[in-house]
C-alpha cells in the first residue's frame, strides 16, 4: 500500500516540475521599486502604465513596489528583490546618492539594474545596466528656447525650481540657466527660489517676487503645477498680462491655461512613454542586446502654436 | 504678595521678550528691504499665513489641553482634496458640508483615541498622519484634483476675494482667532481645557470630564483644518494629494513660538497669531533679501529654538538652569 503511494507522489512531483520548468525558462521576473506613487499624478499614471505594459506580454512577470519617498525603505526593497532572485530590477531613485550601495550590491549578484525617470548619482553609473527616462538637462534647455522666443530675447525673469536636492530639479535648473546664457544673453534671471513641486508654495513664492520686483517679464517653473501656481499669483495681483510663463512636464492645468492663452509653453512628457521605455530597456538588457547607458525618450516642446498635436495630459 | 508678583514677572518679561524680539526683527528687516514694511507686502504675508494660522489656532487648544496633534498636515491634504473634488461633483453647497463632516469624523477618531481611550497623543496622531495620507490615496488614486470652472464659482470667495480691501482669508483667520480666544479666556470650557492640561489628575478630582474636554479640543482642531482647507482649495483651485505634507511641523512651530507650553496648561490664542505672523515674516523677509532657501530653514530653526528656550527659561525663572 505504501509503495505505490510514494510512487504516485514522486510522479506528481516530477510532473509538476516538468510543467513548471519551461514556464520558468520563458518568463522573466522584473522587480520595480518606485519613488513615491500617489505623491503626484505623474507617478500614479506611470505605475498603472507600467503594470499595463507588463500585462500585455505573457513572458513578463512583475513585482511592483513603492518606496513612498523613503530612501531607507527603498534600500530594503532592493535587498528583498535581490533575495527573491529577480532577473532584473528597475528603480526610480528616491535619492540618487544614498541608493548607490544598494545598486552596487545588486550588480555584484549579477542582477542588472535599470534606473528609471531620475538618474542615480555619477558614482553609481558603473553599477547600472542602463538608465531610461527624460533628459532633464535637455528639457531645461528647451524651456530656455521657449522663454527666449516668448520674450524676443529680452527681459527680466524669475525662476521657481522643484524640490531642493532632487536630481530632476537640479538638472532642469542647470539646463535652463546654461542654455539661456548661451542663446539669450539679453534675458536676466533676477531671482530663483524653490517651489517644492507644490502649487501652493509656488504661488506664495511668486507673490513675494511680485512684491519684491515692480517689473517681471517672465517666469520659468520646474513643472506646470508650480507654473500654474505662479500664474494664479500674477493674475490675482493683476500683473499676468504680457508675462511669459514657461513650465515643464506639461500638466492638464498647464495645457488648459495654454489653451486660454495665459501660459506660453511647456515640455511634453508622458508618464506612459516613461513607463514603457523603462520596461522595454529592461527587456532589451535581459535579451542581451547592446543597450546604451543613457536612453532618453522624447520630450518635445509644446506651446500655444503646436498644442493641437498633443493630447491633453491625463494628470 | 510681593514675592509672588516678582515670581510672576519673570515669565512675563520672557514672554514680552519674544514680542520685543518680533518688533526688533521687523524693524531690522524693514531697514534692509524697503519693500518689507510696505502695505502690499504685509497684506501678502498675512494672506499667506492664514492657512498655517487657522490650523495653529486649533492646535493651540489641543496643546493647552496637554496633547499634541500631528495629524493636521495630512488632514489638510485630505480635506482640501475632498472639497476640491466634491466642488465639481456635487457643487460647493453640498461639497463643503460633506468635507466638514468627513474632517470632523477624523477629529472624532483622534479625540476618541486620546480622550476616551487615553492613548498617547503623539503616537495616535502620528499614526493618523500616515493613515489619513493612505485614505487620500485610496480616495483619489493619487491623481491631482482641479476645479474646472475657476473664474465662475463663488467658491473663490474663501481664498481669492477681498472685503473692505482686506483679503477674505485674513478676515476668516482673525475673526476665528478672536472667537477662539474669547472661548478660551471667558467660558467654563476654556477654563476646563487649561485645567485638564495643567493638572489632569486634579481636574478629574474637581469634577471635570476630562475625556469630553480632550475630545472637544480635537474636534475644534479638525474644524480649523476644515476652514484652512476651504482657504487653500479656493486659493489654489486644485489640490495635490500631499499638499499639507510637513505643515504639521510649521503649525507646531507657530504654536511654540506663540509661547504655548508643550507641557500643557498654558498658552494664548492671540500669541499664537503672533507666532504665525513671525514665521511668515521670517520667511518673507529672508526671501525679499534674496537669501537662498536654506538660510530660511536655518533661521526659522534658530528662532524656534530661541523661543522654546525662552519658554522654558520663563518657567524656571532664569535663563540657565544648572539643575535639570
Amino acid at each position: 500500500m505504501t509503495k505505490p503511494r510514494i510512487g504516485t507522489l514522486t510522479a506528481t512531483a516530477a510532473l509538476m516540475a516538468g510543467l513548471a520548468a519551461p514556464a520558468a525558462a520563458d518568463t522573466v521576473r522584473i522587480g520595480i521599486t518606485q519613488n513615491d506613487v500617489g505623491v503626484d499624478s505623474y507617478q500614479t499614471t506611470y505605475e498603472q502604465a507600467f503594470i499595463d505594459a507588463a500585462e500585455e506580454r505573457d513572458d513578463v512577470e512583475t513585482i511592483v513596489l513603492d518606496a513612498g519617498g523613503d530612501v531607507a525603505l527603498q534600500i530594503n526593497q532592493m535587498q528583498d528583490l535581490i533575495q527573491q532572485q529577480v532577473d532584473a530590477i528597475i528603480v526610480w531613485p528616491t535619492d540618487g546618492t544614498a541608493l548607490v550601495p544598494a545598486v552596487r550590491n545588486a550588480h555584484r549578484q549579477d542582477i542588472p539594474v535599470i534606473v528609471t525617470n531620475s538618474n542615480i548619482a555619477e558614482e553609481g553609473m558603473e553599477f547600472i545596466a542602463a538608465f531610461s527616462g527624460p533628459d532633464n538637462i535637455q528639457q531645461g534647455a528647451s524651456a530656455a528656447e521657449l522663454m527666449c522666443e516668448g520674450l524676443d530675447g529680452e527681459g527680466e525673469i524669475v525662476q521657481i525650481t522643484g524640490q531642493p536636492g532632487y536630481t530632476t530639479a537640479i538638472e532642469r535648473q542647470r539646463g535652463f540657466e546654461d542654455e539661456l546664457a548661451e542663446i539669450c544673453p539679453g534675458i536676466e534671471i533676477i531671482a530663483t527660489q524653490p517651489g517644492d513641486w507644490n502649487r501652493e508654495r509656488a504661488q506664495s513664492v511668486m507673490e513675494d517676487f511680485l512684491t519684491q520686483y515692480d517689473h517681471i517679464d517672465g517666469v520659468y517653473a520646474g513643472d506646470d503645477n508650480m507654473g500654474v501656481g505662479a500664474l494664479n499669483a500674477a493674475k490675482d495681483a493683476g500683473r499676468a498680462e504680457g508675462m511669459v510663463f514657461v513650465g515643464a512636464t506639461n500638466f492638464a492645468v498647464g495645457y488648459d491655461a495654454m489653451a486660454e492663452g495665459e501660459y506660453y509653453g511647456s515640455i511634453y512628457q508622458s508618464p506612459v512613454d516613461d513607463a514603457r521605455a523603462a520596461l522595454q530597456t529592461a527587456l532589451d538588457v535581459l535579451a542581451g542586446e547592446d543597450v546604451p547607458k543613457l536612453n532618453y525618450f522624447e520630450t518635445p516642446k509644446i506651446d500655444q502654436s503646436n498644442m493641437d498635436e498633443f493630447d491633453r495630459p491625463v494628470f | 504678595m510681593v514675592l509672588s508678583r516678582l515670581k510672576g514677572a519673570g515669565p512675563a518679561v520672557a514672554r514680552q521678550g519674544l514680542l520685543i524680539a518680533f518688533i526688533v526683527f521687523m524693524i531690522g528687516f524693514g531697514l534692509v528691504s524697503e519693500r518689507f514694511l510696505s502695505l502690499d507686502n504685509i497684506a501678502s504675508v498675512l494672506r499667506q499665513s492664514t492657512i498655517i494660522g487657522v490650523m495653529a489656532l486649533g492646535v493651540t487648544i489641543v496643546v493647552i489641553g496637554g496633547n499634541l496633534d500631528l495629524s493636521v498636515g495630512s488632514m489638510l491634504s485630505f480635506s482640501t482634496v475632498l472639497v476640491v473634488d466634491l466642488h465639481d461633483k456635487v457643487g460647493p453647497e453640498i461639497g463643503i458640508p460633506m468635507m466638514f463632516a468627513a474632517t470632523l469624523t477624523l477629529g472624532a477618531i483622534n479625540g476618541f483615541l486620546v480622550g476616551v481611550m487615553r492613548l498617547n497623543s503623539l503616537i495616535v496622531t502620528l499614526g493618523m498622519l500616515s493613515a489619513i495620507q493612505g485614505l487620500i490615496l485610496i480616495y483619489s488614486g493619487g491623481q491631482n484634483v482641479d476645479i474646472s470652472n475657476q473664474s465662475g464659482t463663488w467658491f473663490r470667495v474663501f481664498g481669492r476675494e477681498s472685503f473692505m480691501n482686506i483679503a477674505v482669508p485674513i478676515w476668516i483667520f482673525l475673526s476665528l482667532a478672536l472667537i477662539l480666544h474669547l472661548i478660551m479666556s471667558y467660558t467654563p470650557f476654556g477654563r476646563r481645557v487649561f485645567a485638564v492640561g495643567g493638572n489632569p489628575t486634579a481636574s478629574v478630582f474637581s469634577g471635570i470630564k476630562r475625556s469630553r474636554v480632550v475630545f472637544t479640543t480635537y474636534m475644534i482642531s479638525a474644524f480649523c483644518v476644515g476652514v484652512a482647507a476651504l482657504i487653500l482649495g479656493s486659493r489654489v483651485m486644485g489640490s495635490q494629494n500631499t499638499v499639507g505634507q510637513g505643515y504639521e511641523l510649521l503649525v507646531l512651530a507657530a504654536v511654540i513660538l506663540g509661547g504655548t507650553s508643550l507641557l500643557g496648561g498654558a498658552g494664548n490664542i492671540l500669541k499664537t497669531v503672533i507666532g504665525v505672523l513671525m514665521l511668515g515674516f521670517i520667511q518673507n523677509g529672508l526671501l525679499l533679501m534674496g537669501q537662498p532657501y536654506y538660510t530660511q530653514w536655518l533661521v526659522t530653526w534658530i528662532v524656534i529654538i530661541l523661543a522654546v528656550w525662552l519658554d522654558v527659561a520663563a518657567k524656571r525663572g532664569k535663563l540657565f538652569s544648572p539643575i535639570a
